[in-house]
């Protein structure tokens, strides 16, 4: 919106040039242009309740220090996939994490890698990249609170949101 | 000299609020003995000062402080200091401290060292401060009783930065504080919703570094400790942490997590121009310079598992040297301040993560930790003590550990204490 605006303000400011400069002689040939005021808008809806509960359930585990995607996984990046081709609008915030084991900045990379070998599939999937950002909190947002193996799996993990 | 730093000190001490609390677990076996002679004065101001000065020498683990020695006469029949009386007390060294008013703002504390065992003085010393900054004055009065005897200087003066984080009722909140080594006169840095990780000091001192979260992925600041002033170090898209300065303070060793492949770059902070360190699939990051700067080590998973690797730095680009073998996981290590070793995290064949130590002439690593989330150690500017964090049943606290043998805990008063960086020397 902004840009088109301030290409607006150009001709605007072209035609004054052009008008001052011809203003001392007699005759006066302008040459103007209007532009066309198409505005694209983008909207930014939020998710609906369905694609919510099929995105929330779609969060990918992750074995210890790993980054590999499950078969399971992969069955539920397939509905991701799907969910992405009937919707062409939605985008994606793949969000990888660790357990607190390990040291916060190995961790911050692993989650990183967990979300991008996620981003990678849905990509390798027919999905553009630009529809998706891929990021990590490390060990820093557990889901669970724990010092178990329970606990620890739930939270090696990338949510999708 | 002394002066000039304790008057820079003076900017950021105005109360004596404790956030972090001292526990002593353990001495050394054979500690030094020590007398603090009260020549004047009980005032409460000689009290605050003589107390953070005896704690400081206890809190080295290397002395032992014996009370009683004014029922000895200071001065022998010959008008000379007591030698003879202080070895009947079985001390090895007396101090005796001196405090006058200039003026209402200000203090002077002097104080002489005396070695009984070769009987004579070793220092004669004065710190000039302000009343407002009392504990400053007897941290900078233990590091010259400490250097003038074991001939390196002490660490009661310097500072330790931390993360402390709490959820109240699901509210979350970071805050970065920097306080004393003793854990007193906290001062808050940072304060967020977001996660803070990674803090770093510059080699003066006068500003940090660190990780945040706040834009929604992780980028990295660097803060001026009097100011508050910050700037993040590196626009870019993709998440960047792990800052490490070099020694001249003019480069930043950073991780740049480029589409999922975290790799290693060194920062120029003047131009931001970047340097490539590391070249590899697998995860890289987590450098340390040496102190002497030619050095950079970092963790990777190159060969399957994380393990620490070296680079020279007269030798870019040429294939890391790996400098650990022991077990499954070895990360996040920083070199001690000689360059004789380095301390890391080390994951034991239990699975329990621990502080570990190694050094270059030896071929195997020291654990020096029991817990069973041992982490972010960083290691005193003299390379005497390791502040690290211990995480166990859901309770965050850092420990100091002493090379020597003592130890200490600074539990938190509030909230989970994690990620301790310790200052570079500030006399």
């Amino acid at each position: 919106m902004l840009k088109i605006s301030s290409k607006c303000m150009y001709f605007l400011q072209v035609s004054i040039i052009a008008f001052m400069l011809s203003a001392c002689s007699s005759l006066k040939i302008t040459d103007e242009i209007v532009p066309s005021d198409g505005v694209q808008g983008i909207t930014i809806s939020k998710k609906s309740k369905a694609t919510q509960i099929i995105l929330d359930s779609a969060t990918i585990y992750f074995e210890y220090d790993s980054s590999r995607l499950s078969s399971e996984s992969i069955k539920t990046l397939k509905d991701v996939v799907e969910l992405m081709k009937t919707d062409k609008a939605m985008t994606l915030s793949l969000q990888g994490h660790a357990d607190e084991r390990g040291t916060r900045e190995y961790n911050l990379a692993l989650g990183q890698r967990r979300s991008e070998s996620v981003s990678s599939y849905l990509i390798a999937s027919g999905l553009s990249n630009s529809r998706m950002e891929a990021i990590s909190y490390g060990e820093e947002r557990p889901l669970i609170l724990g010092s178990d193996e329970s606990s620890w799996q739930k939270n090696r993990r990338v949510e999708i949101k | 000299m002394n002066k000039v730093a304790l008057f820079s000190a003076l900017f950021f001490s105005v109360c004596g609020l404790s956030d972090l609390r001292l526990e002593i677990k353990k001495g050394t076996i054979d500690p030094i003995n020590i007398a603090i002679y009260e020549i004047n004065n009980k005032s409460n101001i000689s009290k605050t000062i003589g107390d953070v000065l005896r704690g400081d020498l206890i809190r080295t683990g290397e002395f032992k402080i014996i009370d009683g020695v004014e029922i000895v006469q200071l001065f022998d029949e010959k008008s000379v200091f007591n030698f003879k009386g202080w070895k009947m007390l079985n001390l090895d060294y007396v101090v005796i401290p001196e405090i006058d008013f200039p003026d209402n703002s200000s203090v002077n504390l002097r104080y002489r060292v005396f070695d009984v065992v070769l009987e004579k003085e070793i220092r004669a010393s004065k710190i000039f401060g302000l009343r407002s900054n009392l504990r400053q004055i007897g941290h900078f009065a233990s590091d010259g009783i400490f250097e003038s005897i074991l001939g390196f200087p002490g660490v009661a003066s310097t500072k330790i930065m931390y993360v402390n984080y709490s959820n109240f009722n699901d509210e979350e909140t970071y805050k970065l504080f920097i306080s004393d080594s003793d854990g007193f006169n906290r001062k808050l840095l940072l304060q967020s919703p977001y996660p803070i990780i990674s803090p770093a000091w510059s080699p003066d001192s006068k500003e940090v570094a660190y990780v945040s979260f706040e834009t929604g992925k992780a980028s990295v600041y660097i803060q001026n400790v009097s100011t508050g002033r910050r700037n993040l170090v590196l626009k870019k898209n993709t998440q960047v942490s792990s800052p490490s300065w070099s020694p001249n303070g003019k480069f930043l060793a950073i991780t740049i997590h480029e589409g999922g492949n975290p790799e290693i770059y060194i920062l120029k902070l003047k131009d931001k121009s970047l340097t490539r360190l590391t070249n590899h699939y697998s995860i890289d990051t987590e450098a340390n310079w040496s102190a002497k700067g030619n050095k950079i080590m970092f963790t990777s998973s190159r060969s399957g598992t994380p393990q620490l690797y070296e680079i020279n730095l007269r030798s870019i680009g040429k294939n890391p040297k790996r400098i650990t073998y022991e077990g499954d996981y070895n990360a996040r290590g920083s070199y001690l301040p000689d360059g004789n070793g380095y301390v890391f995290v080390h994951r034991s064949s239990e699975g329990n993560f621990h502080i570990a130590l190694k050094y270059r002439r030896e071929s195997f690593a020291r654990i020096l930790t029991e817990a069973r989330l041992d982490e972010s150690p960083s290691v005193s500017p003299n390379g005497s003590m390791i502040v690290y964090a211990v995480s166990e049943d859901g309770i965050n606290k850092l420990s100091i550990l002493n090379i020597n043998g003592a130890q200490f805990d600074l539990p938190s008063s509030e909230g989970m204490v994690r990620e301790p960086a310790w200052s570079g020397l500030v006399r």
